[in-house]
């Protein structure tokens, strides 16, 4: 892959964190939180997300981020106050943020939602407006804004104004080393003026700037565009054409500004692109100012945006007058202390970042830095190959195990004990190996907020999400099939669990429902739960649809919870009118046989006008599973005990035989295929059935499967049998045995499916009870 | 027993300009070749776990360090029944399109350098209908028939019991 690429790729993997942190954030704001550090921590994760967007010009993304980035500054910098600010907006804007990127990611271009831009355009116009007024009107929008948001055209110009300085001199540069934009001529004068004060940002990137895929417009972006008064590139440390590599930064930048931010503001904000030795912020006096302009701000007056020559002209038309009067204290900088040593020259105050960041205590902010360099991201390939070779060492060593005991006792006792170490050692380090696959099923979690926003918002409910366990750690492979599930599961509780606010209302609810999303271990599962406080099953309803499809008798009695369960028969669904969100009746059948089809259960809890309570449980791997031995036969199988139900003798059970063969056993109570699994998987050998597993459908019935000799019962290594030859009828996959050889791992259903492609016999009929 | 082939073993003699190099081995008193490109490892014979209602020239899967492959019987696959497999029959491991699979032999012979102009295309014999032959090569004594191993996978000699497939 070549380098580019492999960024982007980069980008596109840490979007995907920084989109979850900002939700978060803006999340737990919105739920009240008044910690800074969530603000800044959402402003940091819309800060990055635009910058790396610029890095590979998505310029939607980079649009959109910079008016929400600008509509978080206002939250951050204390102009408007946490509790009026529309979090709900935020939320959406960052659900379009996604979407943006997901297209980015695609090399798509997603429109850009222009009411959700307008809206933050309010949020920034809004706060501006509060505090400035006491003091002069604020100066006039940066841009003409007669096509596009304000703040867009305003970065726009920035960026002209940045590209028209480095296009114009940059052939004339090298030759006159030290002739940069430093000293070009100052520029008329105009009467408006912003209130604040003349900060000059010397910025001196270290070459690798570009390789850190940081821009200087996007490191200068980061800066209140209509306060930026000029920007200067000096271009004399370019090196001869011999020695220039192009991938080094070698521009210098002088940004001058006119703004109410301190200096310790400014820092901050560069602090998200560059090192502190980068840059330098000074404060100016008055008096300073002046000169400093007219030799620094140099921009070619036909190339200099009309406003910014006119804020430009106004220092100068203050100039005089200010010359020697004393500083006043509204430009006072912020950084006191460093201001000191320098009052003797006429109140320059310089402080290096660099300094004033060692003084600053040290923030949360550097600590979640911190936090995250502890950690290494890792191709999952590779541990993906370090679980194969642990599986390798398992298999070997119960190879190990079975030639040990063969031999003579002296020096059996003297090995075991080292094989018994080996064994312990092994299992600890497939154990170890597994938790490095393990993940926090939040990167699952964090996709439903989005789905219930969206959701409630189509459905006109209002619900709140609440999460829990969000950091319960479970194996990728099943990471990647519980979305599916999951979002099955709260789409259902939305469109028929949670009632509108209006019906809630009236059953004297509060307006608001709630669907907790709880993750935890138990038994050496993961069970999720859904919960909504809606209104449950209707019962009746569902009762009369599985009585008009024929799914039961007429006439059947089913116990309530029996008929809770027909939820997930094929082909109800209680939705009056088919939607798009539920309601097709392909929702919880679905749900259930893919959860089954992983060896999970799913169950549900309802009580009428309470609520209703879905309970996934899942093993925590699907690259091991706990299986049963079995010989038909020469040959063995595995089968996964999550599919038993019990075992018992043959010789005990009563069987009845059927036509063309086919016969059936009677267990509790109920007729119940029986398949000889020898003839079915066609296994060589004489075969002397003696055992009777008794095992579970995904379509919820069961099947008595006859085997000779159950063998053993131990954790078995998933292996692929598709990757090298292709789908085996009756096995999901297969596993390698201690002696070394293959055993298939059956699949019940796929079995049956094999059985019946055979013989002709009717479906199983659906069984109801859970 | 197994004989990892790796570039090494070839390196000593320069194969002339436009020469494939074959690995020959021998079905009964047939020999046929491979391109050893192909060959990843020949290993003898170990036991395979029977698939259900495979075809009949899949003899199986086995494990080859951790990963699991099939075993076609090329007897079977050329219409000269099941081979009886004893620990002196070899399974030639080869590389067949993203797949890789095993090819039950009775012996490995050589490895031959024929230039690309002494292989002659496969005639139209009548008991190669599956196209399991590539092509021809005359040797001082005997033919080498080049298979199609994709082919031989594929479809085998009959498949007249083929994998059932179910919906």
């Amino acid at each position: 892959m070549d380098p580019l690429a492999e960024l982007k790729q980069t980008f596109f993997q840490e979007c995907e964190e920084l989109l979850g942190a900002l939700e978060q954030k803006l999340q737990a704001l919105d739920e009240g939180s008044t910690d800074s550090e969530d603000v800044n921590a959402a402003f940091r994760a819309i800060h990055s997300i635009k910058g790396g967007a610029g890095a590979f010009g998505c310029t939607e993304l980079v649009g959109f981020a910079h008016v929400f980035e600008a509509a978080l500054d206002h939250l951050r910098s204390g102009r408007v106050a946490l509790a009026d600010a529309p979090f709900t907006l935020f939320l959406r804007c960052s659900d379009a943020v996604a979407d943006l990127v997901a297209a980015a990611r695609n090399d798509e271009v997603a429109p850009v939602r222009p009411d959700l831009l307008a809206a933050l355009e309010q949020v920034g116009q809004a706060k501006a407006a509060v505090p400035a007024a006491p003091a002069a009107p604020p100066a006039a929008p940066a841009a003409p804004a007669s096509d596009g948001p304000p703040g867009i055209a305003a970065l726009g110009n920035l960026l002209a104004m940045v590209d028209a300085k480095m296009g114009a001199p940059a052939a004339a540069a090298p030759a006159a080393a030290n002739d940069g934009w430093d000293d070009d001529e100052p520029v008329a004068a105009a009467p408006v003026r912003r209130p604040g004060h003349d900060v000059r940002i010397k910025i001196t990137p270290e070459a690798d700037l570009f390789r850190r895929v940081i821009e200087p417009r996007v490191a200068i972006g980061i800066l209140p565009a209509d306060e930026i008064v000029s920007v200067a590139c000096d271009l004399s440390h370019v090196p001869p054409l011999e020695t220039l590599d192009v991938t080094d930064c070698h521009m210098r930048f002088t940004v001058m500004m006119r703004t109410e931010l301190s200096a310790d503001e400014i820092v901050s904000k560069f602090d998200f692109t560059l090192a502190n030795e980068e840059f330098e912020v000074e404060v100016l006096a008055e008096a300073e100012a002046g000169p400093e302009l007219v030799a620094e701000a140099a921009p070619a007056a036909s190339e200099v945006p009309q406003n910014v020559a006119a804020d430009l002209s106004a220092i100068l038309a203050r100039l005089g007058p200010a010359a020697d009067a004393a500083p006043q204290p509204d430009i006072q900088p912020a950084a006191a202390p460093a201001a000191a040593p320098v009052a003797a020259a006429p109140a320059i105050a310089t402080a290096p970042a660099a300094a004033r960041a060692a003084a600053r205590p040290v923030s949360n902010e550097a600590a979640a830095r911190q936090r995250q360099a502890v950690s290494v991201r890792v191709d999952l390939d590779r541990i993906d190959r370090l679980m194969n070779l642990v599986g390798e060492i398992v298999i070997t060593q119960s190879m190990l195990v079975e030639c040990v005991r063969s031999l003579p006792y002296d020096v059996y006792a003297k090995t075991a004990e080292g094989i018994l170490t080996l064994s312990r050692q092994t299992r600890e380090l497939q154990d170890h190996v597994m938790a490095v696959r393990a993940q926090p099923v939040k990167a699952v979690f964090q996709r439903m907020p989005r789905l219930v926003r969206e959701l409630a918002q189509t459905l006109g409910k209002e619900v709140k999400l609440v999460l829990e366990g969000e950091n319960t750690e479970v194996d990728k492979t099943i990471i990647e099939e519980l979305a599916d599930p999951l979002t099955h599961m709260i789409r259902n509780s939305m469109d028929h669990g949670v009632e509108t606010p209006e019906e809630r209302i009236a059953a004297g609810k509060n307006p608001e429902g709630t669907i907790k999303l709880i993750a935890e271990h138990r038994a050496g599962r993961i069970v999720i739960s859904v919960t909504d406080d809606g209104r449950g099953i209707g019962r009746d309803r569902l009762l009369a649809k599985a009585k008009s499809r024929g799914l039961v008798g007429a006439d059947e009695k089913l116990a309530p919870e029996e008929i809770d369960q027909l939820i997930f028969a094929a082909g109800l669904s209680t939705a009056d009118a088919v939607s798009d969100i539920s309601g097709r009746g392909v929702g919880m059948d679905v749900v259930r046989r893919n959860v089954e089809s992983l060896g999970g259960r799913i169950s549900v809890d309802s009580e009428p006008g309470r609520g209703c309570k879905f309970t996934l449980a899942l093993p925590l791997t699907l690259a091991v599973l706990e299986g049963m031995v079995i010989r038909c036969g020469d040959d063995r199988y595995v089968i996964p005990i999550a599919s038993v139900i019990e075992t018992q003798h043959l010789a005990n059970t009563p069987i009845e035989h059927l036509t063309f063969g086919q016969e059936v056993l009677r267990w509790r109570g109920e007729i119940t295929p029986l398949h000889r699994l020898g003839a079915v998987m066609g296994s060589a050998g004489t075969r002397d059935e003696n055992i009777i597993i008794i095992a579970e459908t995904e379509r919820g019935g069961n099947v008595g499967i006859a085997v000779d000799e159950i063998v053993g019962q131990q954790q078995v290594v998933v292996k692929s049998l598709e990757s090298n030859y292709g789908t085996v009828n009756g096995a999901s996959a297969a596993t390698i045995l201690g002696d070394g050889l293959v055993a298939l791992i059956l699949d019940v259903d796929s079995m049956l499916r094999l059985a019946a492609s055979g013989v002709r016999q009717p479906v199983p009929e659906l069984k109801l009870a859970g | 027993m197994s004989l990892q082939l790796s570039e090494k073993h070839f390196t000593s003699a320069q194969p002339e300009s436009a020469a494939r190099r074959i690995v020959t081995f021998r079905v009964g008193d047939r020999t046929f070749g491979i391109d050893v490109g192909m060959v990843r490892e020949i290993k003898g014979w170990q036991a395979t776990t029977p698939l259900p209602h495979a075809a009949p020239h899949v003899r199986g899967v086995l494990n080859l360090r951790g990963v699991i492959l099939a075993v076609y019987d090329l007897r079977t696959a050329i219409g000269l029944g099941s081979t009886e497999a004893t620990a002196t029959h070899v399974i030639v491991v080869v590389d067949v399109e993203d797949k890789t699979a095993g090819l039950l032999v009775d012996s490995v012979s050589d490895i031959v350098d024929v230039p690309v102009s002494a292989v002659r295309p496969a005639p139209d014999l009548e008991r190669d209908e599956h196209g399991l032959i590539e092509g021809l090569v005359l040797l001082d004594t005997e033919i080498v028939a080049l298979l199609d191993l994709a082919a031989v996978i594929r479809d085998g000699g009959d498949n007249q019991d083929k994998q059932l497939r179910v919906a």
